[in-house]
C-alpha cells in the first residue's frame, strides 16, 4: 500500500483502544444509575474488535460493533427510594466496578503499546533514511 | 550481463556475493528507464512528491481541526504529522542523492 504502513496500522489499534476507553468510562459514569423496575437498567457497553481483513494484506483492526449487557440489571431492595415499586425494589445496572477497572488497565496498556509501536517504527524508518544522508 | 567493472575480479573469498542475485535488477531498471525517457527518474520524483503533498494536506487538515477543537482523535494528528515528516525526509534524501549523482557525472573528466 504505502511506504509507512505500520503507522496507519498502529493508528487503527489506537482508535479501537480509545473507543474501549470511552466504553469503560461510560460504564463507570453510569454505574450508580437507579431506575424503577418497570424500566430497563443502564446496559453495559462492550466493544467488539475485529481484524480489518484476513489475508488480503491490509492490516489493522476496527470496531465491528458495540454490544450491550443485561437490561435487567440487579434488583435491589430499597423501600425508601422514590423510584421503588410496590415491593420496595429498584434496578441498578449489572456492572462490576472491579471488572471495569481491569478493562480500564487493559485498554490503557493496549493504547500505550500501540503508541510504542508508532515510536519504534518511526525510529526504524529514520534510521533507514540516515543511510541515504551519508 | 556486461558490467562496467567486469574487469575487476572479486577475491575468491567473497563468493557469497554471487547469492545476492537481486542486485542485478537495479542496473537493468536503469537501462530501461534511460531508454524510456519519460518513465525515468523525473516521474518517480514527481509521483513521490505528489504522495508527499497528499500527506501534507491530510496533516494540515488535522492541524486545523486540532486548532478549532474538531479533532476527534489526538493520535490521528500525531501519526499524520509523523508520517508527513518521514515522507518529507525521504523525498529530500532521494532528491539530494540524485543531485549528488548528477554532479558526480558533471565532474567527470572528458
Amino acid at each position: 500500500m504505502s511506504t509507512f504502513d505500520s503507522l496507519g496500522i498502529s493508528g487503527s489499534g489506537l482508535l479501537v483502544h480509545r473507543k474501549w476507553l470511552d466504553a469503560v468510562s461510560d460504564n463507570i459514569a453510569n454505574i450508580n444509575n437507579v431506575t424503577s423496575t418497570d424500566q430497563d437498567a443502564f446496559q453495559e457497553r462492550l466493544i467488539v474488535a475485529q481484524a480489518v481483513d484476513y489475508g488480503s494484506g491490509e492490516g489493522g483492526v476496527r470496531v465491528a460493533r458495540a454490544e450491550y449487557g443485561s437490561a435487567e440489571g440487579r434488583m435491589v431492595h430499597e423501600p425508601d427510594h422514590p423510584l421503588a415499586d410496590a415491593n420496595g425494589y429498584v434496578r441498578y445496572p449489572d456492572i462490576d466496578l472491579g471488572d471495569q477497572m481491569t478493562q480500564l488497565i487493559m485498554a490503557q496498556r493496549g493504547y500505550q503499546a500501540n503508541l510504542a509501536v508508532v515510536e519504534r517504527a518511526t525510529t526504524a524508518y529514520q534510521a533507514a533514511l540516515q543511510l541515504g544522508k551519508g | 550481463m556486461t558490467s562496467p567493472i567486469g574487469g575487476i575480479s572479486f577475491p575468491s573469498a567473497v563468493t557469497g556475493l554471487a547469492g545476492v542475485t537481486g542486485t542485478a535488477a537495479p542496473s537493468d531498471a536503469v537501462d530501461r528507464t534511460a531508454a524510456a525517457g519519460d518513465n525515468g527518474f523525473a516521474s518517480v520524483l514527481v509521483s513521490s512528491l505528489e504522495e508527499l503533498q497528499a500527506k501534507q494536506a491530510t496533516s494540515d487538515g488535522l492541524a486545523v481541526q486540532a486548532a478549532t477543537g474538531d479533532l476527534r482523535d489526538v493520535h490521528d494528528y500525531m501519526i499524520a504529522a509523523n508520517e508527513t515528516k518521514l515522507a518529507t525526509d525521504m523525498v529530500v534524501t532521494i532528491k539530494n542523492k540524485a543531485v549528488e549523482a548528477f554532479n558526480e557525472i558533471l565532474r567527470m573528466p572528458v
